[in-house]
């Protein structure tokens, strides 16, 4: 399937997600797009699926200890200053777990179009949104350039004897990676204006239409999202 | 008519103390082919980007004097208005790349100038032909090689079909025979100005030839009469012929690195070998060969940073490994402790380094506020602060001018004792100058034994 209609299929089943009631299909969606992810090469998708599953981790451990909703009580905590009594409920858990679901799809969502889709596609068929996607498309590579900095600023220390060890070690590499990141987003935005970006009377790569299957996942997308709100 | 011209052109960059440029005049007609030589920090890259209208648009400064291409004054044209008519190769690719596909990187120019669509994907091969990076149009950027982006930002440029070419640095990644080729497309039926610290192959190629230092112009001459110029004022700009080194391991020193048929490969992409090399102390080998054949992987290898996949590498000692673009790997906010960070924050051995290589009085610069050339020279000192028994330098030219590479070549020679060197680089006259022996390094799929 071309990006373009991914890119609305996967928005659609965000969308499904966040609207659908049940637990069940929430869990359903999430593992389906779990799936999804797992078909990028393991070395660019870790730093999306840890980061989209512990947040939903955390959210699943927090919310319970500082959200009311009543149920049956299933520890009973100290009570903290500004936070109150600290406190698990059963309806709290199941909630909680609801919200945690939600947001791993949508963070999946989201790692399935940076790791899958051709983002000079989408670039290519935004039309008078051209900038906005451009925009978008060079932030969501600004993980993967960060990354890459990052080994590459480990194997220049180790080649100077240097060794980072440890989250101090780490946390020393965060303000370089922002000073390269910013240096080079710089002389990306000077290439760009030397390249003619901005300037009025531009044209595009012709795009291929949409094939039947596409536009069949697309519908089936739609169907999706409308079963959600109304069954799911 | 000119097709360029530049009026007392003086420009200082925002919070700069002193110019970048300070009273350049000169005249560019179609057609004509320069090559801009001088010192790093002298201000080429400032007057070709002067030339392309981003000095004053994109970086702000005071600019008086005036720049005209084709009659329109750039502090009146935006840079993406004269896109088209001039086109600039920058020099470090990674940062001008701007969409994943290589195919969509070259469209990318070719859309914004408003090239008809059914043109666009045909311009894009054929300009990617010319190169010899047609094979690449299906990879993705990230993907390439130094060298293989070097082709497609060049590729990129040459696709607008421009009437004046600004490169700078163009062939910094290339090996010689794919520089040689580079220049050679480049340099025809368009005007160019193009800023070299490998400046022999631009000098047999150029019509005129522009010398700026300290951002001023002490030379504009026909080639002839700049190469005379050259030999009395600034001899290490001339032409040199590279005398064929050694090949062979003759050395009687004690071997400190010894390579036995190792391979390597990243994922599944098989990067070198089999191959062998031995190093010993007091000797500099340089590593040359063709881009994609090995070399910075083999060179990690001799280091200890990577494990080979198969055969058998022993280190002994202690190895020390400059990266190549060493100034993208800069941690500190100052100069000293930039280089001490490797002896514990021994800041009076890093200052000694910092002399080694010229740096003396930048103690307290920001890393990342000196120019590539002098990050160049601080990543170097932060290696020999270590002083390991085995040097490692990936590339240490890149963006160094003639005159501190002669330098450089003089400090790696006087010190060869100490340690076993090798020298990993695309640059021959370099690799002439320093190395005891060269090893040349086949294409992957001719394994090689050195």
């Amino acid at each position: 399937m071309s990006s373009v209609p991914a890119l609305v299929v996967l928005a659609l089943v965000a969308a499904a997600a966040l609207l659908a009631d049940r637990t069940a299909t929430v869990a359903a969606i999430t593992v389906l797009l779990l799936v999804v992810c797992l078909r990028a090469p393991r070395r660019r998708r870790w730093p999306y699926l840890v980061g989209t599953l512990v947040s939903a981790a955390f959210l699943f451990l927090l919310s319970p200890l500082l959200a009311s909703y009543g149920g049956v009580v299933l520890w009973d905590g100290p009570s903290v200053p500004v936070l109150g009594r600290l406190d698990v409920t059963d309806d709290e858990l199941r909630i909680a777990l609801f919200q945690a679901l939600r947001l791993a799809a949508v963070g999946l969502a989201f790692a399935a179009y940076a790791l899958l889709l051709d983002h000079d596609r989408l670039l290519q068929a935004a039309g008078k949104l051209r900038h906005s996607v451009l925009a978008v498309a060079l932030a969501t590579r600004l993980v993967p350039s960060l990354e890459r900095d990052a080994a590459g600023l480990v194997e220049a220390l180790r080649g100077r004897d240097v060794v980072v060890e440890g989250l101090r070690g780490r946390a020393r590499l965060l303000s370089p990676l922002l000073a390269g990141s910013l240096e080079r987003s710089l002389n990306l935005a000077e290439s760009m204006e030397a390249r003619g970006f901005g300037r009025p009377g531009r044209t595009r790569v012709p795009k291929p239409p949409w094939t039947t299957l596409e536009r069949a996942a697309v519908l089936a997308g739609l169907l999706f999202v409308l079963g959600a709100v109304l069954w799911l | 008519m000119a097709l360029a011209r530049v009026r007392q052109l003086t420009y200082r960059y925002p919070g700069a103390a002193r110019p970048a440029l300070d009273s350049v005049s000169l005249e560019l007609r179609p057609g004509e082919v320069a090559c801009l030589l001088g010192p790093s920090g002298g201000g080429k890259s400032t007057l070709l980007r002067a030339l392309a209208g981003l000095v004053p648009h994109f970086h702000g400064g005071v600019l008086s004097g005036s720049v005209e291409i084709r009659g329109i004054d750039t502090r009146r044209a935006r840079p993406a208005e004269l896109a088209g008519t001039v086109a600039s190769v920058f020099q470090d690719p990674e940062d001008q790349v701007v969409l994943t596909g290589v195919g969509a990187e070259i469209a990318f120019g070719l859309e914004n100038v408003g090239t008809p669509p059914a043109q666009i994907e045909p311009t894009a091969l054929a300009a990617l032909d010319s190169v010899g990076a047609g094979h690449l149009v299906e990879r993705r950027t990230q993907e390439l090689s130094a060298g293989e982006l070097q082709r497609v930002c060049i590729a990129a440029a040459l696709a607008l079909d421009p009437q004046l070419l600004l490169l700078d640095e163009p062939t910094s990644q290339l090996d010689p025979d794919g520089a040689e080729d580079m220049l050679d497309v480049a340099c025809s039926a368009r005007a160019v100005v193009v800023s070299e610290q490998r400046p022999t192959l631009a000098l047999e190629r150029c019509d005129r030839v522009l010398f700026l230092e300290g951002g001023r112009l002490l030379l504009d001459a026909p080639r002839d009469e700049a190469l005379l110029w050259l030999a009395e004022h600034r001899s290490a700009y001339l032409p040199q012929a590279r005398f064929a080194s050694g090949m062979e391991d003759l050395g009687s020193g004690e071997p400190l690195v010894r390579l036995e048929r190792v391979s390597y490969a990243y994922g599944t992409r098989h990067a070198v070998g089999p191959a062998s090399l031995t190093l010993r102390r007091g000797e500099i080998v340089a590593l040359e060969g063709h881009n994609g054949s090995g070399k910075t992987t083999l060179a990690k290898l001799a280091a200890g940073l990577l494990e080979p996949s198969a055969g058998a590498a022993q280190l002994r000692g202690r190895a020390a490994y400059l990266s190549q673009d060493p100034g993208r790997y800069l941690v500190c906010e100052r100069v000293d402790e930039e280089v001490a960070l490797g002896v514990g924050g021994d800041l009076e051995r890093a200052r000694r380094a910092l002399g080694l290589v010229e740096l003396t009085g930048y103690d307290s610069r920001h890393p990342r506020d000196l120019s590539s050339g002098e990050r160049e020279r601080l990543g170097l000192a932060a290696v020999l602060v270590t002083e390991p028994d085995v040097l490692i330098l990936d590339e240490p030219t890149r963006g160094v001018d003639p005159e501190r590479k002669a330098l450089l070549a003089r400090l790696l020679r006087d010190t060869a004792d100490l340690r076993a060197t090798l020298v990993v680089t695309h640059d021959p006259v370099f690799a002439a100058d320093v190395a005891d022996r060269s090893v040349r390094l086949g294409l992957v799929e001719e394994p090689a034994h050195v």
